[in-house]
């Protein structure tokens, strides 16, 4: 029992010393490591060294259970600076007994280097740890910041809530300027009579905003600051309160914004829509233009619908597409060469051609009733110039009147009238023309040698043989007959008719061609025979596109002879015009006198053959109808 | 008329965006300096600063969590502090150890203190990051970190030789720095010794340095450009 009793005292003894063993403040000062809290050491022991500014620190230490050694002396501070392997143990360069605590100022801290401390008894006895050993910079704490205070940055619509803007002055024993510490800090505030403290996140600026505060509760702030990238927190710094009551101003002014932004907005509606309502057209017309309908020039879409499709006007040159204006200026003087192409490009021009081509024929031959293509030629002549000029749109009528219809194709040769004219002309059909056999004339030069002469002679009648009557003392309207209806002959032709046409474009791309028109057969005789039948009378000049052939008795005899007893050709200025019968349907204006009134019919002079061509009007008989009155002139588009 | 409003509506809405997105994309670019532009100087070198020394602190804080988590899953049976002081293969470089004595030094010397010290630090990284790969105790995260930190140590270098070129540029500091261009000559041979080191010192070691280049960085920029947040 004895022996029980004293083993187990034994072991408790062990047990006793090993707890004491055990509670030494081995890993109390562990470097970086917060202190823990043992039970009471037993021996004197390093308590902490802290250092403020990371260039001095200061070690406290405490005696333990050791009491006898509680007076100030008793216990002594060591040491070591191992920044070298000689470094040896040193004793506190200042001690402040009162404390218990060792200074270390600038010239004994090195920053980097490891510091250990021991604690030594008068008696030399040492009470070392190992775990007192560090490195400055590992045992910063810096001082709390100073100047704390607050500013109210905003306040809710609500009006329970606001922000503060709360700033402060780094820690003046932190060399913050130099650069020598890096300071990060943590605000933390609560409610009054709260125990928990809210914290903010760490940040190194010198101000910070607290959100979500309520009015009229009272909060507390305080700050503490650390190094970056370290652990150890300095002290707390004193409180300060914020406290905001209710500002009651706010509320009245909030509705009344919002009310007058709703009144502006409505009013800017209601202008909106007004503007909308009242420009509703103009803005559908923006958006939305109108698609625009079709339009041909000389095509009016009133006459479209009627059906009237004769009396459409087509381009005289082209078609039905958009006409070229040199085109219209290159035809001038050939109305009949527009007329035929037009037809040409009719929508059935293949029945066309072959109704022109017998049309042709009779026409020559036969004084069949053409009337209906020399209507649209006339009338498609009639219209072209109202194309180019003097019309006010392409919808008005394009039937001008009788006078300006004979001043239109007096003063513009070639131009032939209207085509109730035309037919009175054509149906008058002197019978003394019968028998004549017209002589077509084309013209196959420059247009230029067309400007000064007039070749062209109005058809009034078509023999029934194939004749054309041309009327009578207008060779220009001969000429226009017979050089449209050579013409159309010889777009015929060259439809129909190869071996002829080829010869007659042949004979075209010559100088001038002249045509004698077969009344019976419908075939054309040759450029020799017109020349021999035309030539001798007249010189030709191979420059002059042009060649006038006189109408004398003498050159109609071989004519005769070839075919029937018709006239073959028709002069424009020769003597012979008299044998027609003057035509009151136009004329041609020669001059003007000093009264303003227009001679149609100078004086006809006897002229050699080859001046004929410069002079072709002269042998003009007169025309009592033909002459136009100074009242007239008025009508007379300049 | 109507072709004619839309396209010029049209051309009117393109100006509008390109004026705006113009604004957008200037508000969030800041202007770069060029090289040899005059009256940027100065900025551009608080700028440089400023990027390295929040380099060199991140740098400092991730060497510290990696000693911390070292620390949590080998503690040492006892202290090591007066072991390692001797073994940090980078204590043979003489590095000013206070506020006085790093505001004494000549910038010149300090700039290349805090290279040397960078410089000394690329190898040894490497090293225990492939050390690191193998062990498998601790987890991905702190092997990462070791990653990062031979990268970051890396870049770091790089920004303060750039630093030093620009402040030899504008004549802040002398041209002696240009024989930096390879430190390792400098190094003591015995700078091996790092081999020998435990992962846990050479962590130790790392995280003191990087607290005095962060340091001497600091005291740097203060000295030079002390404007922004000195």
């Amino acid at each position: 029992m004895a022996v029980l009793s004293s083993s187990s005292n034994l072991l408790l003894l062990l047990l006793m010393s090993s707890l004491d063993w055990l509670s030494t403040p081995g890993f109390a000062l562990l470097m970086g490591h917060q202190r823990v809290t043992s039970p009471a050491p037993l021996e004197p022991h390093i308590t902490e060294c802290i250092s403020r500014d990371q260039a001095t620190f200061q070690c406290w230490w405490s005696q333990g259970n050791y009491h006898n050694l509680s007076s100030p002396g008793a216990l002594r501070l060591f040491y070591i600076k191992k920044d070298s392997p000689t470094s040896e143990w040193k004793e506190c360069p200042e001690y402040v007994h009162s404390n218990r605590m060792c200074f270390f100022d600038v010239t004994h801290t090195s920053v980097w280097i490891a510091y250990c401390m021991q604690l030594r008894s008068q008696e030399n006895i040492t009470y070392f740890n190992e775990e007192d050993c560090f490195t400055v910079e590992n045992i910063v704490r810096p001082d709390p910041p100073v100047s704390l205070n607050w500013t109210l940055l905003s306040i809710s619509l609500s009006g329970l809530n606001y922000d503060v803007m709360v700033n402060w002055e780094p820690p003046p024993s932190a060399d913050v300027g130099a650069g020598w510490m890096r300071i990060e800090y943590e605000i933390q505030y609560r409610a009054r009579n709260t125990t928990k403290w809210e914290a903010l996140e760490m940040q190194p600026q010198t101000q910070q905003t607290i959100f979500g505060l309520h009015i009229g509760k009272e909060y507390e702030v305080h700050i503490r600051c650390r190094m970056q990238a370290f652990t150890k927190f300095g002290e707390f710094s004193d409180s300060i309160f914020i406290h905001v009551t209710e500002v009651p101003n706010k509320d009245s002014t909030f509705p009344l914004t919002l009310v007058l932004a709703f009144v502006g907005i409505v009013g800017i509606l209601i202008l909106i829509m007004l503007i909308v309502v009242s420009q509703q057209h103009r803005l559908m017309v923006i958006l939305l233009p109108p698609v625009p309908a079709p339009k041909i020039k000389g095509i009016d879409p009133e006459m479209l619908k009627k059906g009237k499709l004769n009396e459409l006007n087509f381009i005289p040159s082209g078609g039905m597409g958009g006409m070229p204006t040199y085109a219209a200026d290159f035809y001038q003087d050939e109305p009949w060469v527009e007329f035929i192409e037009v037809d040409a490009e009719d929508a059935d021009t293949g029945e066309k051609e072959e109704n022109q081509g017998s049309d042709t024929q009779r026409l020559l031959d036969l004084p069949q009733p053409v009337s209906h293509h020399m209507n649209i030629g006339f009338s498609n002549a009639v219209s072209y110039p109202d194309d180019d000029s003097g019309r006010a749109s392409c919808y008005d009528p394009d039937l001008p009147d009788q006078d300006t219809l004979m001043l239109m194709a007096t003063l513009l040769p070639g131009q032939p009238e209207d085509r109730e004219a035309s037919l009175d002309v054509v149906k008058k059909g002197p019978a003394p023309e019968r028998g004549e056999r017209p002589l077509v004339q084309t013209q196959t030069g420059g247009p230029q040698t067309w400007v000064n002469t007039d070749f062209y002679a109005q058809v009034s009648n078509v023999m029934p043989s194939g004749g054309v009557v041309l009327s009578p003392g207008q060779q220009l309207r001969i000429q226009e007959s017979t050089s449209g209806a050579e013409e159309e002959t010889q777009k015929k032709g060259k439809e129909h008719k190869g071996d002829e046409d080829s010869e007659e474009d042949k004979v075209k791309e010559l100088q001038f061609q002249l045509l004698v028109v077969d009344p019976e057969g419908g075939s054309y005789t040759t450029e020799s025979n017109a020349r021999q039948i035309g030539t001798p009378p007249s010189s030709t000049i191979p420059g002059e596109g042009y060649q006038t052939i006189h109408p004398q008795p003498a050159e109609t005899k071989p004519a005769a002879t070839a075919e029937d007893n018709q006239s073959p050709y028709i002069l424009p200025d020769s003597p012979q015009s008299q044998l027609f019968a003057p035509v009151a349907d136009y004329t041609v204006v020669q001059e003007v006198d000093s009264q303003h009134s227009l001679l149609l019919n100078p004086p006809p002079r006897q002229s050699p053959p080859p001046c004929l061509p410069q002079h072709p009007l002269k042998a003009l008989p007169a025309m009592p109808v033909g002459y136009i009155t100074p009242d007239l002139l008025g009508n007379l588009s300049p | 008329m109507p072709g004619n409003i839309r396209s010029v509506s049209f051309v009117w809405v393109v100006l509008v965006c390109l004026l705006f997105c113009s604004r957008l994309t200037s508000v969030g670019a800041a202007p770069i300096c060029a090289n040899a532009q005059s009256g940027c100087h100065v900025l551009s070198l608080a700028n440089l600063f400023d990027r390295v020394i929040q380099h060199s602190a991140r740098t400092h804080g991730i060497s510290n969590d990696l000693h911390s988590e070292f620390e949590q899953y080998f503690l040492p049976s006892k202290n090591h502090i007066g072991r390692v002081s001797r073994n940090c293969h980078t204590s043979s470089i003489l590095t000013p150890n206070g506020k006085d004595n790093a505001q004494r030094m000549a910038r010149e010397e300090l700039t290349e203190v805090i290279l040397k010290l960078l410089v000394a630090w690329r190898d040894p990284l490497w090293h225990f990051h492939q050390s690191m790969a193998r062990h498998h105790d601790f987890n991905n995260f702190s092997s990462n970190k070791a990653l990062e930190m031979s990268d970051m140590v890396h870049e770091l270098r790089q920004g303060v030789e750039k630093v030093a070129e620009k402040m030899q540029v504008l004549g802040i500091i002398s041209n002696t720095l240009s024989s930096l261009s390879s430190p390792e000559a400098s190094l003591p041979s015995d700078s091996a010794d790092w081999r020998l080191m435990k992962d846990f010192d050479l962590l130790y070691c790392l995280r003191r340095d990087s607290n005095k280049v962060q340091n001497y960085l600091k005291i740097l920029k203060c000295r030079i450009v002390p404007e922004h947040g000195c």
